[in-house]
């Protein structure tokens, strides 16, 4: 994109602290895993059959939650991209509450809703991955179907396609491109997958994430992990460069259609439908965070408040609230900044920091166990001896949150004409001014949702945290997994309330985005 | 023989006309012109199935069509901006009645060729239909029609946003095809000189409401 900064020095400046930030604590730490794992004699471990056998269980789990969340994701972009109807708004942001929700919350109400035979079970996790993805899978989905202009259908129709057929042959290989990337990003949080298998899966259904844990923190098997986390990235990677080009562009995608796809439902087989499939899918979504709410009530099976008065009582418990709530400011708040220099800086250089959009990727391809595991290795000696530095977690936490953080904030800040700014410059506007005036008053919502997005990241972290949490210093999900680990009750009864405070915290923060976006599209409408 | 009898049409919830009626005779070339708003484009798609009338009845060589759903009335539809399908090459995107019927492929590359040859865009068969001209892009979507043999052919508005060159042009070839195919046609513009040039009757919409 060509833009009135283009010539500006100081889009090279805004580069620096996302390229320093993400060298030094992404990419030395994987960088020392790869050295340090292939020193080591435990090459042998890829050979041991428990370490196969945990191998291909992530992997099939993971492509089974995947087809699983294809399934559910499907009918209902197909209801929400197709057809107008009431309380759309607030059931896309139920549907959209699962993904924002902390893993471990969700593997929570999966051992809560699930009966006991079922815990510890492949179909539990299966379940629970499905659960956590299928609302985004959908919106994903249904954000390209309704790019679609629904002329091309009406075409198909008078060249005789019957609606199956049409869908065959028009729709599917519209959708193909969004479909794939949507699989690949679901697969790679189920391979990726910490919080609800440490929940639900136990020792028995270990994946390789839940291996790294086990081996660098329990068994002492430090090189083992990293050996472990080194196989997980080249998987990872590999299985992104591989779709990546099977999916590359064939042909340009449309422009947005001059009409909406969205129609009132007018049959009475629309209606069922629809009626049908919203129905299913919002129970989905709100059922397992009831039965934490419900559980949080009951102790003992008996009503009571008493888990609710002793997390505001608590001192463990109200201490490990404000560290997390203090994390989260910290993490929010580097997470937006960085994500906007990001941002920033590849909207606007002639393609000379796009680069930066890859190196943002990396903490999604590389998981945040890996990025805890690589710190704790990394920076563990004077003078850098970090591993109990009270900023490395809110530092761990910004760059997990910032890949996030930069792709709310970028597609806002490229979709601004060069036009308005060159409009604001020939009236005597520096480009300092232009830019407070323009690009910052157009992109100020998206970085409030940026920034809401990195908090919930932060809130809810178990992976990097399980590493770099130290004693006294516990974050939520850490106290949840350590509640949940005691036996007893009104222990378990504790881990809910704060399973369900998370919760809240997640569908506030899902409201506030959705209310923005929707005021943004009213507003754009209008224009 | 397309015949429209005393059709009413109610779109956003307000009636855009009503009692309309229209008869066009196989191989004949009508014109519909009228101001626009006026439903010209809604008529259209009331005719090719992809609206529904609020009353009346069409017909289309004595079978009643009025709630036979689009794809079965074998009615094409040349649109305003050629809906071409994006992920189709050119070729493609003329085959596709012929794939959906799961026509031979030998019969299907035969006809395809044929057909583009007709509009002069044999050489253009594998492009990819985002990289055509508007000219060349208008050709596939009439060529994609015809290669439907549809028993009518609608054509909303074709030549609008071209050139007054290549809209001449056009034209001329698009009347010359027509003719040579003997297609049964209802053609939709604003321009009444357009429809006089193309058409064996012009009528105004307007008067065909009583």
């Amino acid at each position: 994109m060509t833009t009135i900064y283009n010539r500006s020095q100081a889009i090279y400046w805004l580069a620096i602290a996302p390229i320093v930030a993400i060298v030094i604590f992404v990419i030395a730490p994987v960088f020392n895993i790869f050295v340090s794992s292939l020193q080591f004699e435990s090459l042998n471990l890829l050979r041991t059959e428990a370490i196969r056998n945990v191998v291909w269980f992530t992997t099939w789990q993971s492509l089974v939650s995947t087809a699983f969340t294809l399934v559910i994701a499907l009918p209902l972009a197909f209801v929400t991209a197709n057809f107008k109807f009431k309380a759309q708004r607030l059931t896309t942001s139920l549907i959209s509450l699962p993904f924002i929700l902390p893993s471990i919350v969700v593997g929570v109400a999966f051992l809560q809703i699930l009966p006991n035979n079922f815990h510890r079970t492949a179909f539990a996790l299966i379940l629970a991955h499905t659960y956590f993805n299928f609302g985004f899978t959908s919106r994903l989905i249904t954000a390209r179907w309704l790019q679609i202009d629904p002329h091309l259908d009406d075409a198909a129709r008078t060249l005789g396609a019957s609606p199956f057929k049409l869908f065959i042959t028009l729709t599917m290989p519209l959708l193909s491109k969004a479909i794939t990337n949507a699989a690949l990003i679901v697969f790679t949080l189920c391979f990726t997958s910490y919080g609800v298998v440490r929940v639900l899966g136990g020792p028995s259904r270990s994946t390789l994430e839940t291996e790294i844990y086990f081996r660098a923190m329990q068994l002492g098997d430090v090189s083992g992990a990293m050996l472990l986390s080194a196989l997980q990235i080249v998987i990872i990677v590999a299985l992104f460069i591989v779709t990546t080009r099977a999916s590359r562009n064939k042909f340009k995608q449309s422009t947005k259609p001059t009409i909406s796809r969205q129609k009132s439902l007018q049959t009475r087989k629309q209606k069922v439908i629809a009626a049908t499939i919203i129905s299913i899918a919002t129970l989905f979504a709100i059922v397992p965070v009831l039965a934490i709410a419900l559980k949080s009530i009951n102790t003992n099976s008996r009503f009571t408040t008493t888990a609710w008065r002793t997390v505001f009582t608590s001192p463990e418990i109200t201490q490990s609230i404000t560290k997390t709530l203090i994390y989260a400011v910290i993490a929010m708040s580097l997470a937006t900044l960085l994500g906007l220099l990001s941002a920033c800086s590849v909207a606007y250089s002639n393609n000379n920091f796009h680069f930066i959009s890859g190196l943002t990727t990396l903490p999604i391809v590389i998981s945040a166990v890996s990025i805890g595991l690589g710190i704790i290795i990394t920076f563990d000696t004077q003078p850098f001896d970090w591993r109990g530095a009270q900023f490395m977690l809110p530092l761990a936490h910004a760059l997990v949150a910032l890949p996030l953080a930069m792709r709310v904030i970028l597609p806002v800040l490229q979709a601004i004409p060069d036009s308005l700014r060159q409009a604001s410059s020939v009236l005597g506007a520096s480009p300092r001014q232009t830019w407070l005036n323009i690009d910052f008053k157009i992109i100020r919502r998206a970085a409030i949702s940026a920034a809401a997005i990195s908090a919930t990241v932060s809130i809810g972290e178990f992976g990097a945290s399980s590493f770099l949490a130290r004693r006294g210093a516990e974050t939520l999900p850490i106290m949840i997994s350590r509640l949940l680990s005691r036996p007893g009750d009104s222990l378990q009864s504790q881990a809910f309330a704060l399973a369900t405070l998370l919760a809240i915290f997640s569908l506030i923060v899902i409201f506030v985005i959705d209310s923005f976006a929707n005021t943004k599209s009213a507003r754009d409408s209008h224009a | 023989m397309l015949e429209i009898d005393k059709v009413s049409i109610i779109y956003d919830s307000s009636q855009l006309f009503a009692n309309l009626s229209l008869t066009i005779k196989h191989h004949e070339i009508v014109a519909l012109t009228g101001p626009s708003g006026s439903g010209k484009t809604t008529l259209l798609r009331c005719i090719a199935g992809l609206e529904s009338i609020s009353t009346g009845s069409i017909h289309l060589n004595g079978q009643d069509i009025t709630n036979q759903p689009a794809h079965q009335r074998n009615i094409g539809m040349v649109f305003q901006d050629n809906q071409l399908f994006p992920h189709l090459t050119v070729g493609q995107n003329v085959a596709y009645s012929l794939k959906i019927k799961r026509t031979p492929k030998k019969i299907t590359d035969n006809k395809v060729r044929e057909v583009l040859s007709l509009v002069g865009l044999n050489h253009l068969i594998d492009r990819t239909v985002t990289n055509l001209s508007g000219g060349e892009a208008k050709r596939v979507a009439v060529a994609r029609a015809l290669t439907a043999e549809p028993q009518v052919l609608l054509l909303d508005e074709p030549l609008t946003g071209l050139d007054i060159e290549l809209h001449g042009r056009l034209l001329e070839d698009l009347g010359k095809l027509l003719r040579t195919r003997g297609t049964t046609v209802l053609h939709v513009t604003h321009d009444k000189a357009e429809a006089s040039a193309i058409a064996d009757r012009v009528l105004d919409l307007r008067q065909l409401i009583s």
